[in-house]
């Protein structure tokens, strides 16, 4: 009698490890997204919509390609993408633009949330220009999801593959009906071990649900698909690479017109978002493996990009200067190879800071009079096949003692922005410091400027020589009226 | 794409900023107006007479500002 308890858990553990492949917090539901107070006009009809998920990142990157139909009677501008609340704080670099006139640039896009109460949150896209009735517009929305994807199992050995499980909606998320459409997923290779199968019947074409074609899959196509609706899918792959994740960069661009530079320092708290270590870290085991170089989950050297012309770099940890770096200067392309003190596995942390100098002629130019132009990267860092995704990034341009008029312009989203003073070495008033904050970037923005431009009269210019030049009077007085004090003992002499 | 400051940019193309004195003469340029600072206070500091002051001082103390600002450079404090 007392073995019926231990024989039913023993079953119930069997049961729940061979469920374990694919972990659900959550039941996969079929739901309406579209919950809430508002819902958005249904002026729009999704004629024929496309959607690529790249999963070759360690973050997925989402690309929409949807003909959009205005089936009101009033020409129509404002178009609709709704994500669930848990789920759009994670959306990084969106960008809409028109798939057939890419010239015209990126839409201008903004996060709107109408009810605190939903779990609903939408990207709105203004089209640039209003579409008319019946008319249709092809456009392409681009995302990416950062920590969205989770390893499965969590804890592997140091020399184990990694997995990654990630869950999204078979039927892409729309405000408005959808006539149309099919999901392409791309994975970094064929090792797929478990994916969700849809039923046949929802299937415009009755095929089995996903059609898989080497490491691509495809889920649909699905015909007249109604607004909000949600089909929750999961796909499990092998990933063996780190998750490089980066909580915060803080990046510091100086300019000195006195010293014709630009210093620039960068500042990571890095984190591993895989799969942790199931037990402790084998210094034996993960020497002997690096002769051989398998793919590992652990992070074990940072490649940076510079721009040709960059001088004297450093790489320093909490501890101090770290020696396991090398600086490759080239004609193109300067590169810093980073080796971290220790492989970064996941769930491990390392934080680091990173610094060069730079010829100020390449990046800034004078305007007219007083008035200089400045273009800068928006982002450098780390370029590595399993891509960075970044939480915050906290770029602060510090210009010149005295300069005024700061504008700037980037293509970069950016959540906060303000000019206040830095104060450091030799300052009187302090530096004019430009600071931009963006959240969930990644690495594809590496390539993005920053294009400031201020005023920065010859007087401000001469502020920093002159109060030397005043103080070191000033003592020379001090020393004259002190030289000049009679401290002679007794009756002066001319007396 | 090309945004208005973009263009500006590019309109400038032909007038990249170069300070006065390059990088590579920083150093030489610091060391000699200190030294020409610290010889001239040391010429004042011998002969301390009111006349000395602005004949001396003056030109002391600004080769001491900017000898200093183009030290500070030179030894990679850009500031």
């Amino acid at each position: 009698m007392r073995s019926f308890p231990l024989l039913s858990s023993c079953v119930a553990a069997l049961s729940s490890f061979a469920s374990a492949e694919l972990n659900h917090s959550q039941p996969l539901l079929s739901k309406q997204v579209l919950s809430g107070t508002f819902t958005p006009p249904q002026v729009f009809k999704n004629a024929n919509l496309v959607r690529t998920t790249n999963l070759d990142k360690s973050y997925p990157r989402e690309t929409i390609n949807v003909i959009i139909e205005n089936v009101d009677s009033k020409p129509q501008s404002e178009y609709y993408l709704p994500f669930e609340s848990s789920l759009i704080s994670n959306v990084g670099g969106f960008e809409a633009k028109d798939k057939k006139a890419p010239e015209l640039g990126n839409f201008k896009v903004e996060v709107v949330e109408f009810d605190t109460e939903s779990t609903t949150g939408f990207y709105l896209i203004h089209l640039p220009s209003p579409l008319a009735p019946k008319a249709q517009r092809t456009i392409s929305i681009t995302y990416s999801l950062l920590k969205s994807l989770s390893p499965v199992p969590a804890q592997i050995s140091q020399a184990d593959k990694q997995y990654l499980q990630y869950t999204f909606s078979a039927y892409t998320p729309s405000a408005y009906v959808t006539a149309n459409q099919k999901t392409k997923l791309k994975f970094p290779n064929v090792d797929v071990p478990d994916y969700t199968t849809l039923p046949s019947e929802l299937n415009a074409e009755k095929k089995t649900d996903p059609q898989r074609q080497g490491s691509t899959f495809t889920y649909g196509p699905y015909a007249d698909i109604p607004a909000g609706a949600s089909q929750p899918v999961t796909v499990r792959y092998e990933s063996t690479k780190p998750v490089t994740h980066a909580t915060l960069l803080e990046r510091d661009i100086e300019i000195s017109h006195w010293g014709g530079n630009l210093a620039t320092e960068e500042r990571y708290w890095l984190t591993n978002l895989g799969a942790s270590l199931k037990t402790h870290f084998s210094r034996v085991e993960w020497q002997k493996s690096q002769y051989m170089n398998p793919p590992t989950t652990a992070l074990k050297q940072i490649n940076i990009p510079l721009a040709p012309g960059v001088l004297s770099p450093y790489f320093v940890d909490d501890i101090g200067n770290v020696s396991t770096s090398r600086f490759r200067p080239g004609a193109r392309e300067s590169t810093l190879e980073l080796k971290p003190r220790y492989p970064i596995f996941g769930a491990w942390n390392y934080n680091f800071k990173i610094g060069w100098d730079a010829p100020l002629s390449t990046y800034l130019r004078k305007i007219s009079g007083d008035s200089y132009i400045l273009k800068v990267p928006f982002l450098e860092g780390p370029r590595m096949p399993e891509g960075v995704q970044y939480s915050r990034v906290n770029l602060r341009v510090i210009l010149p003692e005295g300069a005024t008029n700061v504008k700037f312009s980037t293509t970069v989203p950016l959540i906060d922005q303000s000019t206040t003073l830095h104060r450091t070495f030799m300052d009187t008033i302090g530096r004019t410091s430009l600071t931009l904050s963006a959240i969930n970037l990644i690495d594809d923005f590496r390539d993005r400027d920053l294009i400031v431009t201020y005023d920065y009269p010859w007087t401000a210019g001469f502020r920093k020589p002159m109060v030397i030049t005043l103080g070191m009077f000033a003592l020379l007085a001090v020393v004259y009226v002190v030289g000049s004090v009679d401290t002679s003992i007794g009756k002066k002499k001319n007396a | 794409m090309s945004t208005p400051l973009l263009d500006v940019w590019e309109a400038a193309s032909a007038s990249p900023y170069n300070p006065t004195i390059g990088k590579g003469s920083q150093f030489t340029v610091g060391a000699i107006l200190l030294l020409t600072a610290l010889l001239l206070g040391g010429v004042f500091s011998l002969n301390l007479k009111l006349v000395n002051v602005p004949l001396l001082g003056v030109p002391a103390s600004l080769a001491f500002g900017f000898g200093a600002v183009y030290m500070i450079c030179a030894v990679g404090v850009y500031v």
